[in-house]
């Protein structure tokens, strides 16, 4: 039988020196602004059910998810997301608790992706959810603590992009449209061309519902800076999105005033997740990876889809493996360091030698005891590890231990 | 930002390539390295902010969507195969054809509840295809001339790319049913999208007027 216990499965990879390093400092930054803000950090099993995430509203596909079965054969998943298992807490043990809520979370997920399409099936996300707050004041507050996010990275040009799918959901309303997930998947994919095609059969002459769909065509188009408001409001002005807009701007600018204005963008034809999302939505790019970094939204309906009441909720989740990947591949990452002194003792001081680790380590000098044999050795590791300083432990001929510089 | 940095574009190697760089030099670009490219893979386009990648077309998909080329041509077969999270922005008109499902002449594919078999070289669209119509159906993956299939009685059908239909009738084989039009499309990345939108913006406007 053919053994594979040299390699690690497809999408998963091992993270050596400089990348953990890399990996390990992205997400302590994260951690910083969240805990800095309030947020306090929840840690949720890597295994759950898989009803935890088979909901229409929940969005996961079946064939994304890795499962398993468990003692009993009930279907388990490997945590796709940690937004459901939030939202599955907040519904059960944090039900009575006291709102708002601000968590965070910081940890692995898993996605089965397509074969050899060079995507992470394991990566780290981190990620905040406000529950039970204040609308107006909740979608501020994560937009400018993703907006922090953005600029803690190493890019030099970044962007935060927000939009809001009320617009397509009343739209949606306006015009009867069978096939709803084909427009959705047209306009998330920006493809004008076959929307029109498609818009054209199923919209009669009704004037109203011409002028609605005229405004669903634009949508994929209405992105950028503040520009994009100015041709919206043409567009919406005396329809039932014209208020909405207004409620939107009024988001827009307030964000503006608080970050470097051209880091915050918008796209009225963000539709990831229509039965999700329902409200702001979000994304966050670098210049160094090829998709979002950052993604998040308000998603209202989910907490109540647990059981529990509805709940106004918003947040976001980050790549911590494309940011890392991104500031290693910059140069902007630390990297790992060795210890700034190595320690050799003969073979009658061990003891000796570990103390002297020790003594060093607590006057703030980074130590570590060399494990080879000879002193020969021990010189050999010291340069390829560049260790500049090697304390030779030798009772016999030194009471001291005698300091060498390489 | 920087919105005058440069635009990578990647074409699908082939006829795609050729209509492409008509369409490139109808804009007004200078084509004579992309016309005369010997063994380079990358090629500039002098007097401009793009350059130009050429890729197997499902290679165009995966270096898009990477972000590694800003922006892509490339047949909708090959997306609708491959399928992958980037806009699809333009159709350039050119590289007409269809799918559809043929097979020997006068045979009635939809007769009978057996399960019949397909030979394609496109098994997911085959696949989304019959799945439409909540039929099971066994799909044979095939790589060279998919007619030769049902000829040899290996499948009951064929599902491929249909231009004039002469290959087809030269072989005692007829459409049964038209599956979805194919033209070369331009993809962009989501990214590049955003953070060079003007440029892109500017080089798809371009594009569009000279199809």
């Amino acid at each position: 039988m053919k053994s594979y216990d040299l390699i690690t499965p497809e999408g998963t990879r091992d993270l050596l020196f400089d990348e953990c390093v890399a990996r390990k400092e992205a997400e302590d930054k994260l951690r910083e602004i969240f805990t800095a803000h309030g947020y306090s950090e929840v840690i949720t099993p890597a295994l759950e059910f898989y009803d935890v995430f088979n909901n229409k509203t929940r969005s996961f596909k079946q064939e994304d998810m890795y499962k398993l079965t468990d003692g009993k054969g009930r279907l388990m998943v490997m945590r796709p997301d940690s937004t459901m298992p939030i939202a599955r807490i907040v519904a059960t043990r944090l039900r009575d608790g006291v709102f708002p809520l601000k968590l965070f979370c910081s940890q692995n997920i898993y996605r089965c992706n397509p074969k050899m399409a060079g995507r992470d099936d394991e990566f780290m996300q981190s990620g905040i959810e406000i529950i039970g707050g204040d609308e107006k004041r909740s979608d501020l507050e994560v937009l400018s603590l993703a907006a922090q996010v953005l600029n803690s990275c190493s890019s030099d040009d970044v962007r935060l992009e927000i939009g809001d799918n009320t617009f397509y959901k009343l739209l949606l309303e306006k015009l009867d449209i069978d096939d709803e997930e084909t427009v959705r998947s047209l306009i998330e994919s920006k493809n004008t061309p076959q929307l029109r095609e498609l818009i054209k059969d199923s919209v009669g002459s009704v004037p109203e519902k011409r002028r609605y769909a005229d405004i669903l065509l634009q949508l994929p188009t209405l992105f950028g800076g503040a520009e994009v408001f100015s041709k919206a409001e043409k567009l919406f002005a005396g329809t039932a999105l014209a208020d909405r807009l207004s409620e939107f701007r009024a988001t827009f600018d307030s964000l503006r005033r608080l970050e470097t204005e051209d880091r915050i963008n918008v796209d009225l034809g963000l539709v990831n997740k229509a039965e999700y999302y329902t409200g702001i939505v979000f994304r966050g790019y670098i210049e160094e990876y090829g998709q979002a970094v950052l993604s998040g939204g308000r998603y209202d309906t989910l907490i109540g889809s647990f059981g529990a009441d509805d709940m106004p909720a918003v947040g976001f989740a980050v790549n911590v493996n494309a940011i890392a990947a991104a500031n290693l591949r910059s140069n902007k990452s630390a990297k790992a360091k060795h210890a700034q002194v190595l320690v050799f003792a003969c073979d009658d001081d061990l003891i000796e030698g570990i103390s002297h680790c020790s003594k060093l380590i607590a006057s703030g000098i980074s130590a570590e005891f060399s494990t080879c044999q000879t002193l020969e050795a021990a010189i050999e590791y010291a340069k390829a590890n560049k260790i500049c300083r090697i304390d030779i432990i030798d009772k016999e001929k030194n009471e001291q231990p005698v300091t060498m510089t390489l | 930002m920087n919105d005058n940095k440069i635009i990578r574009i990647a074409l699908t190697k082939g006829r795609l390539e050729k209509d492409t760089v008509n369409l490139f030099e109808k804009i007004g670009y200078d084509v004579s390295q992309l016309r005369d490219k010997g063994r380079w893979l990358i090629l500039e386009v002098p007097g401009s902010n793009i350059e130009v990648v050429l890729a197997k077309a499902a290679d165009v998909l995966t270096y898009v969507e990477h972000g590694v080329c800003d922006v892509g041509v490339v047949g909708k077969d090959t997306i609708d195969e491959h399928g992958g999270r980037f806009f699809e922005v333009c159709d350039l008109g050119f590289g007409k054809c269809r799918f559809a499902l043929a097979g020997k002449v006068g045979y009635n594919f939809y007769e009978g509840c057996g399960v019949k078999t397909i030979a394609t070289k496109y098994p997911n669209i085959t696949r989304k295809f019959f799945e439409s119509k909540a039929m099971d159906v066994d799909i044979v993956k095939i790589e060279g001339s998919v007619e030769l299939a049902p000829l040899l009685e290996l499948s009951d059908g064929i599902v491929d790319i249909v231009e004039t239909g002469t290959t087809l009738k030269e072989n005692g084989l007829e459409v049964y049913e038209y599956v979805s039009p194919i033209s070369a499309r331009v993809i962009v990345n989501p990214v590049s999208m955003k953070l060079k939108k003007k440029s892109i913006e500017e080089l798809i406007d371009k594009m569009e007027r000279n199809i």
